[in-house]
């Protein structure tokens, strides 16, 4: 097969494929288009895949790892609603997962499945509503079916060739076969990066055109950026490339993301409130276990960015003990003391936080100071006469 | 024979002729077993089976329907500034390590965090920690339940003991449904019969 022939072939394929530019021209991102009614699956495909993804809901209702908190499902079911409108989330179900890491997904039938990684990141419901709002696009625009289907004609065209190569067997045959392959790939996954390039557009049109702070879908991405030079920068690891794109990427980069969702955000909304207070209000209850779960990733610089990024509307006992909890479970010497002092600044907000004087009992133990270890220890099992580690503290007493 | 030839030899066997030391191996009962490449021996009351492949330099997994119906670890010796299993990629940064200057106490919160970067575990919840003798020392007994990545929780126990600075532990992991209580009487004898030496 001559150059040209494989250029004009791999032409085909591409458009077969299809590209979505989700690049807008306008100043800001455009408003969502009408709402169009509750969608229902048309076509074998898309009937097949809400039959699959129907039991996997089933499944992941009873699932253990799932939060089951009305309130808190209520609470962002109502910020998707917010962003979206009343009339387009109707058709969304929204479960909360315990999983420590920034994600959200939502599956062609209208399931959203937010992690508490992403709860704990996010700093106000403008935040989390442009993540939402990103996610519902996905399902406006129906893009695990146009995903499945371009997946499906590229790996289809990449079995024809093999056959047809493989029946007419030439050195330079195959090596076209190679180079479609890399093209088909990486039509693949661009494609899926023009898919969220969409999302991200049509989620930033719900942010615009809702009561949220637009810029907040910005500051998302910085604030993730931040988190992961700072995980990389403890590690001793050089610092990530924001603007790379891999041949593999399902996403586009973090800085490419940040800068066109600052430049499509509607600056009349600049002012607009961002709900932080209100977040931080409803996600209390919940901060010490999400935090546990962090610290427990033993991602020092993370988890520390993650504090601090928290800490700016104020340090609560949650956050210190969190902090005296990451400080000891790395457990250098030099750490002890500063775990120490989260401790002390937690019991000092909260003076009835058994755990944190359990914390501050076993560093001061690990540093030497055993008398007031041990007095701190007594406090703890003062005030969790139950606690499920008590024969073991009662014996470090002595 | 050269000993040019004697060399290509040995290696030519050694690429070419599986080693049955390399595949899983029936554990007989009754016999004194050294496990982990340490010290430690153990004598089963009944066979199990060894899996083949390490989780850490110093681990060995024995099993008997398979790893994910029960899952016995030994670690033998854990040094300090290592860490309990040897993490492929990324893990690696994320482990955490046994440090010579920790108490009983923290062991348990090793293994949860252990297990959260290596096996993905979503939530670890310590049920019970009390000082109990191991290895002719005072070591710690736990037990504990948690949720895998793909949605079955499992239930623990483990016994674990700190000696001239290096930790020696056995720990059983098996489904929290029918496996667990089944088999729990088992890995107790196995965990009875452990000693050094």
């Amino acid at each position: 097969m001559s150059a040209k022939l494989l250029k004009a072939f791999a032409g085909i394929i591409l458009c077969a494929v299809g590209i979505t530019s989700a690049q807008g021209h306008n100043d800001v991102a455009p408003l969502p288009p009408p709402y169009a009614g509750h969608y229902q699956p048309e076509g074998r495909d898309e009937v097949g895949l809400w039959q699959l993804d129907d039991e996997n809901e089933r499944r992941l209702a009873n699932a253990p790892i799932l939060i089951r908190d009305e309130a808190l499902t209520d609470y962002v079911h109502e910020i998707l609603c917010r962003t979206v409108g009343d009339d387009r989330c109707g058709s969304i179900r929204t479960y909360i997962i315990r999983e420590p890491t920034f994600n959200a997904t939502m599956s062609p039938n209208g399931t959203m499945r937010v992690f508490s990684g992403l709860l704990l990141r996010m700093r106000s419901e403008a935040e989390l509503a442009a993540i939402l709002g990103h996610e519902f696009g996905h399902f406006e625009k129906r893009h695990s079916l146009n995903g499945f289907r371009s997946r499906r004609r590229g790996t289809d065209i990449l079995a024809w060739s093999a056959l047809l190569v493989s029946a007419a067997p030439s050195q330079q045959g195959f090596r076209n076969h190679q180079n479609l392959e890399l093209s088909v790939y990486g039509e693949l996954f661009s494609y899926k990066r023009n898919q969220e390039r969409e999302a991200d557009l049509l989620g930033l049109g719900y942010l615009n055109a809702s009561e949220y702070r637009p810029q907040s879908a910005s500051e998302v991405w910085t604030n993730l950026m931040g988190e992961i030079e700072a995980s990389a920068r403890v590690r001793g690891k050089r610092k990530p490339n924001f603007k790379r794109v891999a041949f593999t990427a399902s996403h586009p980069p973090q800085g490419e993301r940040a800068a066109y969702l600052k430049a499509l955000a509607d600056p009349q909304g600049y002012n607009r409130d961002d709900g932080a207070l209100r977040y931080r209000e409803m996600l209390a209850p919940f901060l010490s276990l999400f935090l546990e779960d962090q610290v427990r990733h033993n991602d020092f610089g993370a988890t520390q960015y993650i504090l601090n990024s928290l800490g700016d509307l104020g340090w609560n006992a949650d956050l210190y003990f969190a902090q005296g909890e990451m400080y000891r479970s790395r457990g250098n010497q030099r750490d002890f003391a500063n775990a120490i002092e989260s401790f002390e600044a937690a019991l000092e907000l909260d003076s009835t936080m058994a755990a944190a004087y359990r914390g501050l009992g076993l560093c001061l133990i690990r540093a030497g100071d055993r008398s007031r270890g041990r007095e701190a220890l007594k406090s703890y099992l003062e005030l969790a006469p139950e606690a499920e580690d008590s024969a073991m503290i009662l014996m470090m007493i002595g | 024979m050269t000993n040019y030839a004697k060399f290509f030899l040995s290696l030519a066997l050694a690429l070419f002729v599986t080693p049955p030391a390399q595949a899983h191996k029936l554990r007989e009962q009754g016999v004194d077993f050294s496990v982990a490449k340490s010290s430690l021996t153990v004598t089963p009351t009944r066979d199990w089976n060894r899996l083949n492949g390490r989780r850490g330099k110093r681990t060995e997994r024995w099993t008997l329907d398979g790893p994910q119906l029960n899952d016995v670890t030994f670690f033998g010796g854990v040094e300090g500034g290592t860490s309990l299993f040897k993490g492929r990629g990324q893990q690696k940064d994320a482990l955490p390590k046994f440090e010579r200057s920790m108490l009983l106490i923290d062991i348990p919160t090793l293994l949860d965090s252990t297990y959260r970067v290596t096996r993905g575990m979503r939530s670890f919840d310590i049920l019970d920690i009390e000082p109990q003798p191991f290895l002719g020392a005072e070591g710690v007994g736990f037990s504990y339940q948690m949720i895998a990545s793909n949605g079955a929780t499992l239930r623990g126990e483990a016994r674990a003991v700190i000696l001239d600075g290096e930790l020696f532990m056995i720990t059983y992991e098996a489904p929290r449904l029918f496996y667990f209580e089944t088999y729990l009487s088992d890995f107790q004898k196995l965990l009875d019969s452990a000693r050094i030496g």
